[in-house]
């Protein structure tokens, strides 16, 4: 679903070039999932980020369901984020002027993928039933990063890809989205690449990577 | 403590240095055209004092009944009579375009009460003043015609063509561009070209003597209320401006109060007072306010400066007030221009004081309801509309009750209101507009997005998109108006110049001159002019019964002009109204009626078919009224007879002859003739093209100020909306970058903006093109008629709408292509991780 090959990435900083990633490489199969973990700063975000065609590798390629990015344009780039990747932020990244089932279906929509059917049942699993016409500040930070994921989601995508997911809840609220999380990736059989820097998190994913000084190392459990 | 929080919250700022830069430029802005105008208007009323100071108020006129010239065996049978009256003597000369009036005094007979009889008063003696080769006094700011300096100038005798004028002397309190000396020194400059005028003290006499008029004190209009209305239309246009500038302001103390509004609770939770907090800002205000004032008023000044000679140019030419060219400014000049904008200030930032003393410290980390709070704030600014709806209806109410060409305080008053009760509807009509198009573009999700988002940014685009629809609107009223005008003006002219060649000579070279014309081959026509007074009895009209022309009308006199009825000037005279059609007003000019000028129809209430009681040379008689002709830029009341009734019967002269020349003629042969043979000199002849030039010249001039005030607010509501998109572009990128991310090429998130507020700026101005002929038409119908007694016709021009249309999209595509560049050079990863506020 996800080949990442000999992917590299360098700053430019003050204090002079950084080396983020160095020639990583990685694959991530369909209903596989994977964890990325790292200090702060080590380069996780700008992996993802490379992953979902957000940002350009310096060097190397990034292959998703056989297609490489660095072939396509940024049009069909974003045709293809539109249509076939789900991105989940710690941010969360909610369009606060559209309301809560505006803002589920909002990718769907652009991608054409809209059905009326899974985006209830997925208000329902979400626990947003009833809250379809609440806006974004109206709901609390594990209501909205719930609607992140559902979100992301709606489109039924084939590589979800999120950063940080649970980092901005409590511990209680984190467990259920996580939860929640990986029963819908489950459900719908898709690929997914999480960031995180906690191992309580990444434990229950298939497998864990790390990142250190620009290097990726898979943890053995 | 409190430098502490002013430093700290000074400090946002720093971040944002946008939102600065918009509060300093709508102070700056606002602060500058009000200064600007304000120094004008302060210069005028200094010279105009100084005008009325010499030309005193207190002193009563005299003149002949027959209407004959005053000579000086009327000043002797006077004087002889034991009446208590002074001589003065009037000339001008024109030096290098300026002309200078020249004022000859009898100081040993004026009243107190003038004055001139201050002349000695400053230690000059009264010996060297009226010996010779006496004196001329004169302003400093004067000396410029005379290309001296202060140094120079005492004691310098400047030639006058082949004559001198007496050693000058400086006085403070004289009116520029005027002369004072001793009726001796100016007989011997001018001898029997000066007009001779006798003053008494006024109330000295109490009936005028036998076979002689008295004007009185009162009667006579000071230059400061004949100009009243124009400085009230340049004070109207700044108040706009000053508006439109607070108005930018408010926006950026709003944005910058929201985006602090955490800072404050922080200080609040980690003990500051409530008080301290409200002083705070209210010092970081003023420290803004002086600053922005400071700015306005260097920039105020130097605009000032560069409209000063156009301003006085056009006083001049409509007024004849006479303004000094270099700024005069009193000391409340400048402590009311630093209030002004303090005042201003505080009053934009009122909402944040307010906020600041209500401010919650439980809301720590709480989001803010934006939605909710201009939920409620649209239903303020509907309720505040309707508010000043209903007193524009009171306006227009009020307006209707009074008398025709009255009011214009109260028209200047309905158009604000107008104008305000649009601005203040204008949020809430967009809001729901947008809503409209939300559910309109449900299926289309990026559509929906555009109008949603829309939306969000209003309360922080509503302002300046009130600003804009202000200015527009004002904007396309004033340049309708003047653009109407100048049609109108230009087309007057035509018609009024059926002649193309004029003679103005003096009455006794006029009078053989038509003779000869007439007998000349080449001539086709001639078209003689006269001009005389008369008084205004009483008047029958149609709507009351006869009344008498009130005290003031009994005393003043009404200017007659006289026309040959010839139909090459009656086939083009406009006419507005007439009482049986325009041939058979004519007829009745030839015989016992009138034509009134729309100044004297809108001042007296007449109407054609009314009658008027007109002092004549055979007592009080009747004339009908058969029409009301357009008088465009005349100050005064006229009436408008054949030559041979005011020759007749009023008492006036022959004032020039229009001639129309046969088309083989040679015109050049004939001009040359006709200056041989009556020895004029080349001024006296004056072609119809060069009449148009200087009328047209005059007429540009006397608009250049609005034209610049009026671009200058279109500027300033330009620069409120791009303050406004530039304050919130950081924000804006946040939006995008999140359409990013969800799979929305760049391409198209970079017409987003565009799309979202060239519509918004498209459909503000698509509104202020109604509101803008709603204030066209009180312009040219109401306020003009109040202002200056004549309507112009309603003339709209669609170039003008197409530019200002343009201009309003314009602005708001630059405007919104500045965050969709940055949207294109910033890396995207970095506007996703940027924190969301």
């Amino acid at each position: 679903m996800l080949a990442l090959q000999q992917v590299s990435k360098t700053f430019t900083t003050p204090q002079g070039q950084l080396l983020v990633l160095n020639e990583i490489n990685l694959t991530l199969a369909r209903g596989e999932s994977l964890a990325l973990m790292g200090e702060s700063g080590s380069g996780k975000s700008t992996l993802l980020h490379i992953a979902a065609g957000l940002e350009a590798p310096d060097l190397g390629h990034v292959v998703i369901d056989e297609q490489s990015l660095s072939s396509l344009n940024e049009p069909a780039r974003a045709k293809l984020r539109r249509q076939q990747l789900g991105l989940i932020f710690q941010q969360f990244h909610l369009v606060p002027s559209l309301n809560v089932i505006d803002n589920l279906t909002l990718q769907a929509r652009l991608a054409h993928k809209e059905d009326g059917e899974w985006s209830a049942y997925l208000l329902d699993r979400l626990g947003l039933a009833g809250r379809e016409r609440h806006y974004p500040e109206q709901l609390s930070g594990g209501q909205q990063q719930r609607l992140a994921i559902g979100r992301a989601l709606a489109v039924r995508p084939s590589l979800l890809l999120a950063d940080e997911p649970t980092g901005n809840l409590d511990e209680q609220s984190a467990d259920t989205v996580l939860a929640l999380l990986l029963d819908l990736v489950k459900e719908t059989q898709c690929a997914l690449l999480m960031v995180t820097h906690s191992a309580r998190v990444a434990a229950p994913l298939d497998r864990t990577f790390h990142l250190h000084l620009g290097s990726l190392k898979e943890t053995k459990r | 403590m409190i430098l502490r929080v002013v430093l700290t919250l000074l400090s946002h700022y720093r971040r944002h240095p946008g939102q600065l830069a918009m509060l300093l430029v709508g102070l700056w802005v606002a602060s500058a055209l009000w200064s600007s105008v304000q120094a004008i208007n302060a210069t005028a009323k200094e010279s105009y004092a100084r005008a009325n100071a010499l030309f005193s108020l207190e002193t009563d006129q005299l003149a002949r009944s027959d209407g004959i010239a005053l000579s000086i065996d009327d000043y002797f049978l006077l004087r002889q009579a034991g009446l208590p009256v002074s001589p003065l003597l009037e000339s001008s000369l024109t030096i290098e375009n300026t002309r200078l009036t020249v004022l000859g005094i009898d100081l040993l007979t004026l009243p107190a009460s003038n004055g001139n009889s201050r002349t000695t008063a400053n230690g000059g003696s009264l010996t060297e003043f009226i010996s010779p080769p006496w004196q001329t006094q004169l302003s400093p700011d004067t000396l410029q015609v005379f290309r001296l300096d202060r140094q120079q100038a005492l004691g310098a005798t400047p030639s006058i063509g082949e004559q001198r004028l007496p050693p000058l002397t400086l006085r403070n309190d004289l009116p520029p561009n005027t002369l004072v000396m001793d009726i001796a020194a100016v007989w011997a400059l001018f001898g029997e070209q000066a007009t001779l005028s006798l003053v008494t003290a006024s109330g000295a006499l109490s009936q005028p003597p036998e076979g002689y008029r008295l004007t009185r004190a009162t009667s006579l209009a000071s230059p400061e209320q004949l100009t009243d209305s124009f400085h009230l239309n340049l004070t109207a246009l700044a108040l706009l401006s000053l508006v439109v500038g607070l108005f930018i302001v408010q926006a950026a103390l709003g944005l910058a109060m929201e985006q602090r509004m955490t800072t404050l609770r922080t200080f609040r939770a980690l003990g500051v007072p409530g008080k301290t907090i409200t002083l705070a800002i209210l010092l970081e205000l003023l420290l803004f306010g002086l600053i922005g004032a400071a700015l306005g008023l260097i920039s105020g000044l130097w605009l000032a400066g560069k409209l000063l000679p156009d301003v006085a140019s056009t006083l001049s030419s409509l007024y004849q007030a006479d303004v000094q060219r270099s700024l005069a400014l009193p000391w409340h000049y400048w402590l009311g221009s630093v209030a002004i904008t303090l005042g201003g200030l505080l009053l934009a930032g009122s909402g944040v004081l307010w906020r600041a003393t209500k401010l919650q410290v439980l809301a720590l980390g709480q989001s803010y309801a934006w939605r909710f709070s201009y939920q409620r704030q649209l239903m303020r600014m509907l309720q505040a509309g309707g508010l000043a709806g209903a007193i524009t209806l009171g306006l227009a109410t009020c307006l209707s009750l009074l008398p025709a060409g009255e009011g214009l305080v109260v028209s200047f008053s309905l158009v604000a209101a107008l104008l305000f009760t649009c601005a203040l509807c204008l949020p809430p009509a967009l809001n729901a507009l947008l809503q409209l198009l939300q559910r309109l573009l449900r299926r289309r999700p990026l559509g929906q997005w555009l109008a949603a988002d829309m939306q969000l940014q209003l309360p922080r685009l509503s302002l300046a998109m009130m600003a804009l629809l202000i200015a527009l609107a004002t904007n396309l009223g004033v340049s309708s108006m003047v653009g109407g005008f100048r049609l109108t003006f230009l087309e007057w002219l035509d018609q009024r110049l059926a002649a193309p060649l004029y003679i103005n000579a003096t009455p006794s070279t006029l009078t053989p001159l038509n003779e000869w014309l007439t007998s000349q081959p080449e001539v086709l026509e001639t078209l003689p002019t006269a001009r005389g007074n008369t008084r205004l009895l009483a008047i029958n009209s149609a709507m009351e019964n006869e009344r008498n022309a009130n005290e003031s009308a009994l005393l003043s006199s009404i200017a007659v002009f006289g026309i040959s009825t010839v139909p090459t000037l009656t086939s083009q005279w406009p006419l507005l109204e007439t009482f049986d059609g325009i041939p058979r007003a004519w007829e009745a000019l030839a015989q016992q009626s009138v034509f009134i000028n729309e100044q004297m129809a809108v001042a007296r209430a007449l109407q054609p078919g009314d009658s008027v009681l007109l002092e004549t040379l055979q007592g009080a008689v009747w004339f009908t009224v058969a029409a009301i002709y357009p008088d465009y830029g005349n100050p005064q009341q006229q009436l408008l007879v054949t030559v041979d009734t005011l020759m007749q019967r009023f008492e006036g002269e022959l004032a020039s002859t229009g001639i129309v020349l046969h088309s083989e003629a040679d015109t050049d042969a004939f001009r040359q003739a006709l200056s041989t043979e009556f020895d004029l000199s080349p001024d006296t002849l004056v072609n119809q093209q060069e009449i148009k030039e200087a009328a047209t010249q005059i007429f540009e001039r006397t608009f250049s100020i609005t034209r610049a005030l009026n671009g200058l607010t279109l500027g300033v509501a330009a620069l409120a909306l791009l303050a406004t998109l530039l304050a919130q572009a950081q924000q804006r990128q946040r939006q995008l970058a999140t359409l990013w991310a969800l799979g929305v090429p760049r391409a198209t998130l970079a017409l987003l903006p565009l799309i979202q507020l060239g519509g918004l700026a498209l459909i503000t101005g698509l509104l202020a093109i109604p509101l803008g002929i709603t204030i066209t038409w009180l312009l040219v119908a109401v306020i003009n008629v109040a202002a200056f007694g004549w309507r112009l016709p309603l003339q709209l021009f669609p170039l003008d709408i197409a530019v200002m249309l343009l201009t309003a999209f314009s602005v708001a595509l630059f405007a919104a292509a500045l965050p969709t560049l940055q949207l294109w050079r910033t890396s995207p990863r970095a506007l996703l991780n940027e924190e969301t506020q």
